[in-house]
């Protein structure tokens, strides 16, 4: 776990030291921000709710969290560091787990700034706290699992942006295409599709409701990409 | 304290070590010699885990370097060819970091850096961001790296490559001096840099070991190749007999010009005097005697030239 905690310390201080962390945070803060401004009834006595800025996080983060990751192994592959990394007592477990954690934690403080739009919310209206709560710990949710998915694209390529590219796409593409799907798709088809849906299982965080089967197929999926992210780096030992 | 046996390694279908076998004992200094692309990284990063080997076995200390890689890799200090740092990174920062990769304690790190920095020439550095570091000094921070948990045996990709000639000699003589204490595996392709500071030279070319041994027992080795040069006012047919009638003489080359004959003979030992002597007793003219050594770097170059390698193999 120290080693873990080593590596997730400096991957943390790199994401914040490096430009394109503070370039993902204001982008991301500028689209919600937009999406919060043009959608939402900020009038008196109105229930008021960060719906809108909800239902498209999901989307938003497919393409904002692989920029967050996209380094995390890619960088060490191009710059050679990684054969510092992996002549170290660590494990590449331990390697792989702590960048993920960096990432991760670097999306949550990237998250808490959106906590803004909640101050303006309590000001100008009457917010539902519970499904408000539940709703970021959606949002936390699908960033573990995102996350991990970035990591997987980035232990694939020693070049970030198609890093970036291989985590975006795919994720984008399956977030739109089982949402847009799930509703059409019969039989089978559409039981599995309301299985990995994205969009939808973060859809029930945001209406409040809070299931272990939500919660299960976040990290049971994240575990899934981490564990390939590991094998990807122990496979690339051997060429 | 190193144990390589029948090591190789495949790149697809390119063999880049080929069933290499050495040992290295406790507290010696090795260098590790060869051309470019003999096979030194590649096998250097096989015994620091980087990579799996193809075939065959490692073991550093007793363990196995692909079944106990985590023991390996915290007895071993390594310096890797490139030197790849994180140019952000101050360099307190880095060691700070790489100590507690090592499963250092806060006290520990502190006392290791001050130890390290101290022993590298990092002290007035220390708080600046290594990518504004000049390249000696980075060889010097991948050095401390390497040196943070005072391992019992370092090994260093070409430490020199790319210093000036006074770093160049600081880092020989750290070399020297950390070899009291550890056992020291380092690369080159440069002769004279391992001839300085190993005790034992390991000869590599296209993936096998051509030669080894000490400085000493090279140049024996080379002597091998040495030659007796005479040139006597003689007919050819008569000083080839006599030349050859000597103890030891197994190839003459003889030419004539104008009466005198320059004779080449290839022998292991000096046979200036006796040649003298046979001239004296038949009474030819002796114009030139003399024997040519063939140095180290005629050896090595040699190989590089596959013309001792290739009849090895
Ligand atoms: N990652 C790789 N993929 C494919 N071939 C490689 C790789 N690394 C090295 N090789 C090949 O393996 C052979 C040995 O390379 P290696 O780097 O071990 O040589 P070297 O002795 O360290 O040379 P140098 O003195 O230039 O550092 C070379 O022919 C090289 O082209
Ligand atoms: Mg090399």
């Amino acid at each position: 776990m120290r080693n873990v905690t080593a590596i997730m310390q400096r991957e943390l201080l790199s994401l914040f030291w490096s430009p394109i962390g503070y370039i993902v945070i204001a982008g991301f803060l500028l689209i919600t921000g937009v999406i919060v401004l043009v959608s939402e009834t900020f009038a008196p006595g109105q229930p008021a709710s960060l719906r809108s800025m909800f239902q498209y996080t999901p989307l938003i983060l497919t393409i904002i969290i692989p920029a967050i990751s996209m380094r995390a192994l890619s960088e060490e592959y191009r710059t050679g560091t990684i054969e510092t990394l992996t002549t170290a007592p660590i494990t590449d477990f331990e390697m792989v787990f702590g960048k993920y954690l960096a990432s991760l934690a670097f999306y949550v403080i990237m998250l808490a700034c959106t906590l803004v739009y909640l101050v303006l919310l309590e000001i100008f209206g009457n917010p539902d706290w519970g499904a408000t709560l539940s709703a970021y710990f959606g949002l936390v949710l699908v960033g573990v699992l995102f996350t991990a998915f970035g990591i997987f694209a980035s232990s694939l390529t020693r070049n970030q942006i198609v890093a970036w590219i291989l985590g975006a796409v795919p994720l984008l593409l399956f977030a739109w295409f089982s949402f847009y799907y799930v509703s059409r798709a019969e039989g089978w088809v559409r039981e599995v599709l309301q299985q990995v849906n994205v969009m939808g299982r973060f859809e029930q965080f945001a209406r409040g409701s809070v299931t272990t089967d939500g919660l299960v197929f976040f990290l049971a999926s994240a575990a899934f990409f981490l564990f390939v992210s590991v094998k990807v780096v122990e496979s690339r030992r051997w060429r | 304290m190193i144990e390589v046996r029948n090591l190789s390694k495949f790149y697809g279908s390119h063999r880049a070590v080929d069933s290499i076998s050495f040992s290295i004992a406790e507290g010696e200094i090795v260098g590790f010699l060869g051309p470019n692309g003999a096979g030194k990284t590649t096998t250097i990063r096989i015994l620091t885990c980087f990579h799996p080997a193809t075939a065959g076995a490692a073991a550093i200390n007793g363990h196995d370097v692909f079944t106990e890689s985590i023991k390996v890799r915290s007895v071993v200090g390594y310096l890797p060819e490139n030197n790849p740092l994180y140019p952000e990174m101050r360099v307190r920062e880095y060691l700070d970091f790489r100590g507690k990769l090592h499963g250092l304690d806060r006290a520990q790190r502190r006392a290791a850096i001050g130890r390290v920095s101290e022993r590298c020439w990092l002290t007035d550095v220390i708080r600046r961001p290594i990518g504004q570091l000049s390249k000696g000094f980075r060889q010097r921070v991948g050095l401390a790296d390497a040196l943070l948990h005072n391992p019992k045996v370092l090994i260093l990709d070409e430490p020199t490559v790319g210093l000036d000639p006074t770093q160049i000699r600081e880092t020989r003589s750290l070399i020297q001096d950390l070899a009291k204490e550890h056992t020291v595996l380092l690369s080159s392709h440069i002769l004279p840099e391992v001839q300085a500071t190993c005790q034992r030279i390991i000869i590599i070319n296209r993936g096998r070991i051509v030669a080894s041994g000490s400085p000493d027992e090279l140049r024996e080795r080379v002597s091998g190749e040495s030659q007796t040069i005479a040139e006597v006012q003689a007919p050819e047919t008569d000083v080839r007999a006599g030349l050859e009638g000597l103890q030891g003489v197994t190839k003459v080359k003889v030419a004539s010009t104008n009466g005198w004959t320059r004779a080449t003979v290839a022998t292991k030992a000096d046979l200036r005097e006796t040649i003298f002597r046979l001239s004296a007793e038949k009474g030819w003219a002796v114009r030139e005697l003399r024997r040519e050594v063939a140095s180290l770097e005629d050896f090595f170059v040699k190989i590089v030239a596959g013309a001792i390698g290739g009849s090895e193999k």
